[in-house]
C-alpha cells in the first residue's frame, strides 16, 4: 500500500486539510475513502445504559473485602503494656525480695528479721535489707536511728551513709542523722567502720562523730536506749542535733532567735508531752519559746 | 492511588464510570462476537467483576481491566464465528448529491462487500478497525485499552485496510 504513514495519520484524523488534499491525487484513494466512510455507518447495538446500569445493581453483588488486615497498634500497645505490668509485678514478688520499713515523724516500729533478729526503728528512720539472701548475708540499710537486738549467728552489719557496724550478736543502737553518727553498744561487742577506721566497742560504750569529729563520750550503764522508754537523752550535745531529734519527736518545726545553736545540752525530753518536752530543753539554757501553729520559736530569755 | 481506588467502589463514582463506558465496551464486545445480547451480557459480567474487586483494581487502569476482561469473558464463552455486522438503516451514501439510480446501487454493492471483507478479517485487526471507524478512537487510546502498543494499533490498522482493499479490488 503506497503512503501507508499518511493512510493511516488520515484516518487518525491527524491530516491537515491541505494534506488531505495531497492524499486524495493518490490513485487507490477513491477505494480507500469507500471504506472509511461506510465502515463508520456500520451499527452496533445500542445500549440504555441507566436501564443496563440499574439490571446490574440488581444482580446483587457483593464487594469482596481486600485481604488487607489492619495492624492494630493499640491492641499491641494494650497486650505490651499488660505485659510489662505482669513481668514487673512478678519480678518483684519472686525475685527482688527487698522488704523494707519505714516511720514517719513520731513514729517508732518494731520488727524481726528473719532470722529472728529485732529490731526497733526511731521516728523518721528507714531500713532496707534482702529478705532472700538473708541467711547467707544478714547485710541491712538503715537512715535514722534503730535499736537492734541480733540474734547469734553470722556477720551482721549496718551499713549507713557514715560507717558501717558489724556484729555477731549482741544488743546495739544505730544513730546516724544529719552531721551525726552515733553507734552505742549495750551488749556483747560490737565493731564500728568509720573513715576506714575500725572501732570495737564493749558494752556501756558509746562511738559518735558530730560533724565529721569523733567526739569523746562518757560511759553509760543503761541497759536499753532512752528512747525505747519513749524519752530521747543526751550528753553533751550540741543544741542543733537535740532539736532536730524535737522536731522527729514531734510534729513540729523550731526556729531559734539568738540562740547559739553549737551549745551542748545534757539532758534529756520525753516523747509524749510536748510541753514538758520544750521546758526540759530550754530552761536549762536559759531560753524562752513561744508557738505559732506549728512553729516554736526558741529565744533568749535574759533578752525579753 | 488507594484513595482513588475507594472511589471506585463508592457506588456513586461506580455508576458514573459505568455510564461512561458501557457503549464503547459493548461495542468492543459486540466486534468481537457479532452477537448484541450476547455482547452486553459480557460487559455486565465484566462489570460485575470490577465491582467485586473495586479495591483491588488500580484506578489508572481500571479501563484497561474492563476491556481484557470482556476480551477474556469473550474467549471462555463464546464459540468463535463469523461476525457480520450491519450497516444502520440510514447510511448516508459518500456523494449525498448523487441521486442517480446506478450511483446508489454501486455504493449498495459496495457496502456489501465491505460488510463481508470486514467479517474475513482477523479479529484483532476487526476489533482495531471498528473502534478507530466505528467509535473514533485514537490508535492511542486503543493501545491503553487493549494493553498493547500503538505500533501494534497501527500494525492491525493497516493490515486491516490492505485486505479490505484487496477484497473490494479483486471484484
Amino acid at each position: 500500500m503506497k503512503k501507508e504513514k499518511e493512510i493511516l495519520k488520515w484516518l487518525n484524523g491527524e491530516l491537515s486539510s491541505k494534506e488531505i488534499e495531497d492524499l486524495k491525487q493518490s490513485e487507490d484513494f477513491e477505494t480507500l475513502e469507500k471504506i472509511a466512510h461506510y465502515s463508520a455507518h456500520l451499527a452496533t447495538p445500542k445500549v440504555d445504559a441507566q436501564q443496563a446500569l440499574t439490571a446490574l445493581k440488581n444482580r446483587k453483588l457483593t464487594k469482596k473485602e481486600p485481604n488487607v488486615r489492619t495492624l492494630h497498634f493499640r491492641q499491641i500497645f494494650k497486650v505490651a503494656a499488660v505485659i510489662t505490668v505482669l513481668l514487673t509485678s512478678a519480678y518483684f514478688l519472686f525475685y527482688n525480695t527487698n522488704q523494707s520499713f519505714e516511720t514517719g515523724i513520731a513514729q517508732t516500729k518494731s520488727f524481726q528479721l528473719p532470722d529472728h533478729s529485732e529490731v526497733l526503728l526511731n521516728a523518721s528512720s528507714k531500713i532496707t535489707f534482702n529478705e532472700k539472701n538473708w541467711d547467707e548475708k544478714r547485710d541491712l540499710t538503715l537512715e535514722g536511728e534503730a535499736y537492734f537486738q541480733v540474734q547469734k549467728g553470722k556477720t551482721f552489719s549496718v551499713k549507713t551513709a557514715d560507717g558501717v557496724v558489724k556484729v555477731l550478736g549482741t544488743h546495739f543502737d544505730v544513730k546516724q542523722r544529719n552531721n551525726y553518727y552515733e553507734v552505742s553498744c549495750y551488749e556483747g561487742l560490737v565493731s564500728v567502720t568509720y573513715n576506714n577506721n575500725t572501732v570495737k566497742l564493749p558494752p556501756g560504750k558509746t562511738f559518735r562523730v558530730i560533724n565529721k569529729q569523733i567526739e569523746k563520750t562518757d560511759d553509760f550503764d543503761a541497759e536499753t536506749p532512752s528512747w525505747l522508754q519513749k524519752e530521747s537523752s543526751f550528753t553533751r550535745i550540741p543544741l542543733n542535733q537535740v532539736i532536730a531529734e524535737l522536731e522527729r519527736q514531734y510534729d513540729i518545726k523550731i526556729e531559734t532567735q539568738d540562740v547559739d545553736t553549737s551549745k551542748l545540752f545534757t539532758g534529756s525530753f520525753t516523747h509524749t508531752n510536748q510541753k514538758i518536752a520544750l521546758e526540759a530543753i530550754t530552761i536549762p539554757l536559759q531560753l524562752s519559746y513561744k508557738i505559732k501553729g506549728k512553729t516554736v520559736i526558741f529565744y533568749k530569755y535574759e533578752g525579753q | 492511588m488507594s484513595k482513588e481506588n475507594n472511589n471506585l467502589c463508592e457506588e456513586s463514582y461506580f455508576s458514573e464510570f459505568y455510564i461512561k463506558n458501557v457503549q464503547s465496551a459493548t461495542n468492543f464486545a459486540y466486534y468481537k462476537s457479532g452477537d448484541s445480547d450476547a455482547a452486553l451480557d459480557l460487559v455486565q459480567d465484566a462489570f460485575a467483576k470490577i465491582w467485586e474487586n473495586c479495591s483491588q483494581i488500580d484506578f489508572t487502569k481500571v479501563k484497561t481491566y474492563l476491556f481484557t476482561t470482556v476480551n477474556n469473558l469473550f474467549l471462555n464463552t463464546i464459540k468463535h464465528q463469523k461476525v457480520v455486522i450491519d450497516f444502520a438503516k440510514e447510511t448516508p451514501y459518500l456523494d449525498r448529491t448523487n441521486q442517480s439510480p446506478e450511483y446508489l446501487l454501486e455504493e449498495e454493492e459496495f457496502k456489501h462487500v465491505l460488510q463481508k471483507a470486514i467479517a474475513s478479517l482477523s479479529e484483532a485487526q476487526r476489533e482495531v478497525f471498528l473502534m478507530n471507524r466505528i467509535d473514533g478512537k485514537k490508535y492511542r487510546e486503543i493501545a491503553d485499552l487493549l494493553g498493547i502498543s500503538q505500533k501494534a494499533v497501527e500494525k492491525r490498522m493497516s493490515g486491516a485496510l490492505k485486505i479490505l482493499k484487496e477484497q473490494i479490488e479483486n471484484i
